[in-house]
């Protein structure tokens, strides 16, 4: 069923479709990229900032910013759940803070590119109830534009996470915490 | 039953038409304020269209480097002619499976193939686990926006259907209670979802991967705790290049919401190990749009509904009012091509006014494409007969200009004399219920114009006062 369906769509897109135009080309549009911009927009979405005096500080300032977090998994620390690619879901559903490495940040938007390679399981990022990223603060770029340009590729999977799970779909206002991370704290360091 | 006979009840709740007039417009000025923010938000319109256009030129060719990438990622790739297909695809990977309860994140093109009802019929539990969707779905209604479902309802409306349906207390109406219910009760069915079904808002031909954008993680959840993700995607989702992704990314929130870019952006390229990944391609009508000229630019269309955000007419007759899966300016040009019959009224309900025209990310021509809508389907004899001679008459009037002259004087008297019940007769003239007629003027422009000395000195050099 699947493959004459596939035929009749392909010669049908082929026989409807009009005559060829250019792919442009997308130029660097420049920009800002800086910590201060960054910083000004993701508390514009409602993410944190906290600067780092050095990745030695890690333990120290999660402490600080959160004394409740009980349930805590990262690759950074020891963290008290290990959690991999196989941690059954009521596992993962139990963690109050996942602290992980962010690859890239954006300073237009205040999105940080994070890869699976640094998730330790798909599904924490979103299911955890806080998220932190450690982020490099050299690698905050202007653009989205830059971001993918500095993208090898995107892995098997990968997202830019811009500040904690939102909605605004009761009377467009606005609550922080939908399904995911009801808080998104970036320690640049 | 036509578009205005629909807007009519909504018309009925005049504080509720203005309030859903005023919530339309502020996210449209949130649009703006995002947009202004970007300097080159005019020329990354105009890549994005180009970019478009030139998928949309290579269609077949993207679509088969597509299929190829993301079989070799391991991903399985399914086609679909139709709804029909599209739905019995989903209900077989469920089957094989043996899975009951399948958590859903928003897709446009799964309520355009009436997926839930189908699946439901088919004994499947399905849970849409956006906010709005879930919301609409506990009410039983179909969205009424496609990035906003549940914007014609009010807070104490969603404090009723949880009451109803989560237990939450009777008369709560605080948005930050209400949403933390439902993010108690979502949280378990996305822990007890067998299969995980998203939409896609992006399909990059290069890499066979597939991008969703939400704010509130959904799909994230949903497809990651699940052990199969199957993703429904149009024909004209397809991108060509990873970084072209850098122009969509920049577009889509800030034309639909107003914000910077969504909470998540996922870009789903191999499954996780151990687990099935599917992405369905579906045209269902696609195709057709492609092969009419005047209306293939729609399929460049991404979504981000802010030509509905703006429209005079949307904003002030609700999304139901359309009857359409995708309602609004974008939606009257889309659902003619699905069928002209049903939809005949939908091009006709705009202003022409061109606002759609000038917010859309993609450079659609909407509104000219609504003015071109209305020629086919006169042509094609969809045409009310009130209207269809109406405009005759007004044809043959303008025409002449002694029957034009003739008949403004007629019409100045006979504002004058005729008694204001019959010059409002709501069946003869439906323009003055809500109107009121203008003060006919003594004497028409041309008569005005024929009294008026026939050269009047004109000064030979521009006066300037300095």
């Amino acid at each position: 069923m699947s493959s004459a369906s596939r035929n009749r769509i392909l010669l049908a897109a082929q026989a409807n479709k009009p005559a060829e135009t250019p792919l442009p080309t997308v130029p660097d549009f420049g920009g800002e990229a800086t910590a201060e911009r960054f910083t000004a927009v993701l508390s514009s979405i409602g993410g944190t900032v906290v600067w780092l005096d050095g990745l030695g500080q890690l333990g120290s300032t999660l402490q600080q910013l959160f004394p409740e977090a009980r349930n805590t998994a990262s690759p950074l620390f020891d963290a008290t759940v290990p959690i991999h690619a196989d941690t059954p879901t009521h596992v993962l559903a139990e963690i109050d803070l996942a602290v992980l490495t962010g690859e890239i940040g954006v300073a237009e938007n205040g999105a940080i590119w994070l890869p699976e390679a640094n998730m330790l399981h798909r599904a924490l990022p979103t299911i955890t109830q806080h998220l932190a990223l450690v982020l490099d603060h050299r690698r905050i770029v202007a653009t989205m534009h830059q971001a993918y340009a500095q993208l090898p590729s995107t892995g098997s999977y990968g997202k830019f996470v811009a500040g904690p799970s939102k909605t605004a779909d009761i009377e467009q206002s606005l609550v922080i915490g939908a399904h995911g991370a009801r808080s998104l704290v970036v320690l640049l360091y | 039953m036509n578009h205005a006979i629909r807007a009519d009840k909504f018309l009925l709740d005049a504080d509720r038409t203005t309030w859903h007039d005023e919530t339309l417009w502020f996210v449209r000025e949130k649009r703006d304020r995002a947009v202004y923010a970007v300097p080159e938000f005019q020329e990354l319109r105009e890549l994005a269209s180009q970019i478009k256009d030139h998928t949309l030129s290579r269609l077949d060719l993207y679509l088969q480097e597509f299929e190829a990438a993301a079989q070799a990622n391991g991903v399985h790739v399914h086609w679909a002619a139709d709804a029909a297909e599209h739905n019995a695809i989903i209900l077989d990977l469920i089957r094989q499976q043996g899975a009951t309860r399948i958590v859903k994140s928003k897709s446009m093109l799964t309520e355009e193939c009436h997926l839930n009802p189908y699946l439901i019929q088919h004994g499947i539990e399905v849970v849409d686990t956006d906010l709005g969707e879930r919301i609409i779905q506990f009410r039983e209604e179909a969205p009424s926006h496609i990035v906003l479902p549940a914007i014609h309802l009010k807070k104490e409306d969603v404090g009723d259907t949880f009451h109803l349906h989560l237990g939450t207390e009777k008369g709560e109406s605080d948005p930050q209670l209400l949403t933390e219910a439902a993010r108690q009760h979502l949280r378990a069915k996305f822990l007890a979802g067998q299969v995980a079904i998203s939409g896609v808002n992006f399909a990059v031909a290069e890499t066979g991967g597939v991008v969703v954008c939400t704010n509130e993680g959904n799909a994230d959840l949903g497809v990651n705790l699940a052990a199969v993700h199957i993703a429904c995607m149009g024909i004209e989702k397809l991108i060509p290049r990873l970084t072209d992704l850098g122009v969509f990314t920049r577009l889509l929130a800030r034309s639909a919401t107003g914000q910077p870019v969504t909470t998540y952006t996922s870009h789903f390229t191999k499954p996780a190990a151990g687990k099935e990944m599917h992405i369905v391609i579906v045209d269902n009508g696609r195709t057709q749009q492609l092969g009419r000229p005047d209306f293939r630019a729609s399929l460049k269309c991404i979504r981000c509904g802010a030509c509905m955000n703006t429209c005079p007419v949307y904003r002030r007759s609700g999304g139901h009012s359309y009857d359409f899966t995708v309602p609004g300016p974008i939606g009257a040009i889309l659902s003619p091509n699905i069928d002209m019959k049903k939809h005949r009224s939908l091009p006709f309900a705009s202003t022409l006014c061109g606002s759609c025209t000038d917010v859309c990310p993609v450079k659609i021509d909407i509104h000219t494409q609504l003015y071109k809508w209305r020629q086919v389907l006169g042509e094609a004899g969809e045409i009310p007969a009130s209207k269809k001679w109406s405009m005759k008459f007004m044809g043959r009037l303008l025409a002449s200009a002694r029957v034009y002259g003739l008949s403004g004087q007629f019409a100045r008297q006979a504002l004058r004399l005729l008694p204001h019940g019959l010059t409002h007769a709501a069946s003869f003239n439906a323009w003055a219920v809500a109107r009121e007629l203008p003060e006919p003027p003594k004497q028409s422009f041309r008569e005005w114009y024929q009294q008026q000395p026939k050269s009047v000195p004109q000064p030979q050099t521009p006066q300037v006062t300095v």
